[in-house]
């Protein structure tokens, strides 16, 4: 399960390690995973991608003094916050450190112009403590993840050790929000939930709902809400590990849900590499729209347009991704990628809500589509 | 003059005078710049092809409202030290269109056609019903001849109103004078002061005094006593004419075979080239045929046929180059210069055509150009500053393509650099393609835009030495400043969080400022390269143009904010 990451002793033997080579006169260097393309390894056994021994360092010199002050001041403010339980948004801290540095003139070399400046001292202390930005309690908007069921318990341990518990059934036709820090809720099932179904678009996970599908049957439904936030992806793992349920994603057919939204859902991303393991769910299926339905259901689909920016990069990264993403490459993942080469091929895309045309007069038409994809194994 | 007579019609006057819109009258403004932008590009053509140095004087004044709305009555008044005219040339000059010394010959002359000044004269008829005052002498004349001409609209002749013969003080020399409706527009880059100063510029043997309206006179001394030497003339390449231009070319030479006047009349073609054209299908008796008997046809079969023969590229020869040193002094009479480097390319072929690139760029002090604004980039061609429609220009799309990052200026991704800088780039060529007909946008051909670039390149690396001294310097002086400002604040940061005491503080921040130290003194290392660096191409800069750019004041510049 997700473990804590311990900030206030990393910034203790951070700062021990900095003290101690600048009393010898010796060059401090600070060495981070490096969290790229060329630095991603993958097991199927583990089932995410996982980081190699590449590193980049940064070491303290005349040009990179700034930053590392920022950095140490920065700390400062954030352990302050972990001491209380307090916790902050990224503005909010640009906001906080203007406060201290107008209180204290010593300090005014230190000042932000805007809050990118800010921003990346946050995204640093990161990198050097390897951690997110929610260990250092800086959170972001959570975005993404209602989730529906009428058998699903939450415990939720609070910041300050009370403990809360939520029965989703009671909610009436509120959703459930996970947060972005899965270690503090633990999961329970009142009845035997048959399955857990992540939808990438909310609306559509809104429409289900809406018509019934967590009533007539016992399952867990969330919307993703286009590419999964770490609390979208926090949570799936914690359902998937917790309750054991099979998980699928249900989304669009083209280049640009397989390798952003569903890879990231299943295997974690480059840029996150070093907190996969607890933000990844490698037992998620993709349910569809699969390139056979389109035959099978008579379902509309349209032509990629290659003059489109944003749709031929997306294609560009498919036929890269086959070559040089270990996820894609990996036997294990052979259903997904003959998706991205079937797409490559026929540069023809197909949108989720495409079933809704299957039978227009009936609107159960996507649920019973769902329940038979299911029941007939026709998932990859 | 030439004999151009044959493709003159009678009515071309008539043409002109209704779209005088087309040769640079579509407003009151660019009445006035065009009035005087014909009268001392014809000065310099003239002075260079009499081989003397030029001095040229303009006057600008206001005398009253103008006879159209939002317009004035503007006398513009221009005097040369050229070989000046004989009585009979001044009517045709200003009387008649495409009436030209320079009509077709492949030269590197300012004007080409001879529409300029008859345009001119034709505006000030129209709005002031008077047409060109001209004094002019010539060194055969005993006295000055002092007339007024206008253009006979109807019949495109020139008609003599009133002539005197007066004493003059001086050998030789032309004035004109025109009463015009027109609106003085000084600044910008369509302004009058733009094409003074380009013209200067472009023109280091130049002397130009002018007084405009209520300002005292100016006066901007030549720079050398070299004229630029005019190459001989280029015939037209094959390669680079239109059908049209083809018939018309022959127009000029009577009754000759079609052979000869293939081998008299164009660059590169030789009896061998004859013999490809048989081979490629032209007949004998073809070549032996006379040029003024020939059907449009068999125009066009010798026309086809010469295309798919292979011809050598034209020659180099007949461009002309203004030359680096010239260019070095003339770029400091445009202000005060920090410092510059200028390109004076060799003459190459683009698109068949002989051409020649130079370029200066000078970074100004104390110029009211703000820092984060776009360079300014004068264009010329053939030593004639383009003002307007920059955009699709060759040289434009040249600047814009260039890496100015790599030199250390600002650049926004595929525009000009930023900077109080001056980019000047002339294109010198006798065949230039314009875009249209206003002439103010050379066609941006790949292989023009490609050695417009390669020279703008070369002028950014020699420049780059001087900037990158400012920026070690800046560099220097922030990391002095960072040991400084950042020490004590790191070290009691991290001495709070490990709670450590007093004397490891004391410890720590001596082992930085060692450490700092030692970037520093690399730093200071760098800088002295630098500065050897920008010494030496300040040196060579000397040597070669026997001056150099004033000393920048050495006064404590405002620190520069942000940018680590
Ligand atoms: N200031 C001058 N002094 C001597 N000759 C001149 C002067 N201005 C014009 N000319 C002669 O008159 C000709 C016609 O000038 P213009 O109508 O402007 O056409 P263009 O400049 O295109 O040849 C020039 O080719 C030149 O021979
Ligand atoms: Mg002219």
């Amino acid at each position: 399960m997700a473990t804590d990451v311990n900030v206030k002793q990393l910034s203790v033997d951070m700062c021990e390690r900095l003290l101690r080579d600048l009393e010898k006169a010796r060059r401090p260097v600070f060495q981070a995973t490096k969290c790229a393309l060329d630095n991603c390894f993958y097991n199927p056994k583990v089932g995410y991608l996982t980081p190699g021994d590449k590193k980049v360092a940064t070491e303290l010199n005349v040009s990179s003094v700034q930053k590392m002050s920022r950095a140490i001041f920065m700390i400062e403010l954030i352990l302050r916050n972990l001491d209380v339980g307090a916790t902050n948004t990224k503005r909010e801290l640009y906001y906080i450190s203007k406060g201290e540095i107008k209180h204290n003139p010593a300090l005014r070399p230190l000042d932000f112009d805007d809050q990118d400046e800010s921003d990346a001292i946050v995204d640093f202390i990161c990198e050097m403590m390897e951690c997110y930005r929610e260990d250092l309690n800086c959170f972001a908007n959570d975005r993404g993840g209602q989730t529906y069921s009428q058998q699903l318990m939450v415990m939720e341990t609070m910041p300050d050790g009370t403990k809360a518990t939520i029965d989703l059934s009671k909610l009436g036709t509120a959703p459930f929000q996970p947060k972005n820090r899965p270690q503090s809720l633990k999961l329970k099932a009142k009845k035997k939930i048959d399955f857990c179904l992540i939808v990438e678009s909310e609306g559509t996970a809104n429409t289900l709902v809406n018509s019934g599908f967590t009533k007539r049957h016992p399952v867990i439904l969330l919307g993703a809400q286009g590419v999964p936030s770490n609390a979208v992806r926090g949570w799936t793992k914690l359902i998937q590990d917790e309750l054991d349920v099979p998980c699928y994603f249900f989304g669009d057919l083209d280049a640009y849900t397989m390798q952003n939204i569903f890879r990231t859902l299943k295997a974690g991303s480059a840029a996150s590499l070093i907190r996969n393991a607890d933000f990844s769910a490698p037992e998620v299926k993709f349910l569809g729209v699969l390139p056979e339905d389109i035959k099978k259901y008579d379902l509309p689909d349209y032509a990629v347009r290659e003059n489109d920016a944003v749709e031929s990069r997306a294609l560009k990264k498919a036929r890269d991704a086959l070559q040089n993403d270990p996820f894609f490459k990996d036997k294990k993942n052979k259903g997904v990628s003959d998706i991205l080469r079937w797409l490559l091929q026929h540069k023809r895309r197909c949108e989720q809500q495409a079933f809704f045309s299957v039978n227009p007069r009936d609107p159960l038409m996507p649920e019973k589509i769902i329940i038979e994809k299911i029941k007939n194994k026709n998932f990859v | 003059m030439a004999k151009t007579q044959s493709i003159t019609s009678a009515s071309s006057a008539e043409y002109f005078s209704k779209n005088l819109q087309q040769v640079g009258f579509s407003s009151y403004t660019k009445a006035a710049l065009t009035t005087l932008k014909e009268a001392v590009d014809n000065s310099l053509d003239a002075c260079e092809e009499a081989g003397l140095l030029p001095e040229i004087s303009v006057t600008i004044e206001k005398i009253g409202e103008g006879t159209a709305k939002n317009s004035d009555s503007i006398k513009i008044r221009i005097e040369d030290n050229g070989p000046g005219l004989e009585v009979e040339d001044i009517v045709k000059v200003f009387g008649e269109y495409l009436a030209s010394s320079k009509f077709g010959r492949g030269r590197c002359s300012r004007g080409q056609q001879g529409i300029g000044i008859s345009a001119v004269t034709t505006w000030a008829q129209l709005t002031s019903a008077r047409g060109a005052s001209v004094i002019t002498k010539t060194e055969k004349m005993r006295k000055a001849c002092q007339c007024v001409v206008e253009v006979d609209i109807k019949h495109n002749k020139g008609v003599l109103k009133s002539k005197e013969v007066i004493d003059w003080d001086r050998d030789h020399g032309l004035t004109c004078e025109f009463i015009i409706d027109a609106r003085i527009q000084l600044q910008g880059e369509g302004g009058l002061l733009a094409y003074l100063s380009g013209t200067t510029l472009v023109n280091p043997h130049l002397t130009l005094r002018y007084k405009i309206l209520e300002q005292d006179w100016v006066e901007v001394a030549r720079v050398t006593d070299t004229i630029p030497e005019i190459p001989e003339a280029t015939d037209p390449h094959p390669h680079t004419m239109k059908l049209g231009e083809f018939i018309a070319h022959s127009h000029l030479f009577g009754r000759v075979t079609i052979g000869a006047w293939l081998k008299k009349g164009f660059s590169r073609i030789s009896d061998g080239v004859l013999t490809d054209l048989k081979k490629a299908g032209l007949k004998q008796s073809l070549l032996d045929t006379s040029v003024d008997t020939i059907t449009e046809e068999n125009f066009k079969n010798v026309f086809s046929a010469l295309q798919k023969v292979n011809l050598m590229a034209p020659s180099t020869k007949s461009v002309l180059s203004i030359g680096e040193t010239a260019m070095a002094k003339s770029i400091q009479r445009i202000g005060q210069v920090d410092f510059f480097a200028v390109v004076s390319r060799k003459p190459t072929i683009c698109d068949f055509k002989p051409v020649l690139v130079e370029v200066a760029i000078a970074r100004l002090i104390d110029r009211d150009m703000p820092e984060d604004g776009a360079v300014t980039l004068l264009r010329f061609a053939n030593r004639v500053p383009l003002q307007f429609d920059k955009s699709a220009c060759a040289m434009t799309k040249a600047a814009e393509s260039v890496n100015w990052r790599s030199y250390g200026l600002n650049q926004p991704k595929d525009s000009l650099p930023l900077g109080p800088y001056i980019v000047a780039v002339s294109v010198v060529s006798p065949f230039i393609k314009f875009k249209n007909a206003s002439k103010e946008t050379v066609d941006a051909s790949d292989e023009l835009v490609e050695e417009i670039r390669r020279t703008l390149i070369q002028a950014g690396q020699r420049l780059s030495k001087h900037i990158r001294r400012e920026s070690k310097e800046a560099d220097l002086e922030k990391k002095r400043q960072h040991i400084e400002m950042f020490a004590p604040i790191l070290v009691d940061g991290a001495c709070r969080i490990t709670r450590s005491p007093k004397n490891r503080r004391e410890r720590a921040l001596e082992g930085l400022a060692k450490l700092l130290g030692r970037d520093a003194a690399l730093a200071e290392k760098e800088l002295k390269v630098a500065i050897e660096h920008a010494e030496e191409a300040v040196m060579k800069m000397e040597q070669m143009t026997g001056i150099l750019p004033e000393p920048p004041v050495v006064e404590e510049k405002p620190k520069k904010k942000g940018k680590g």
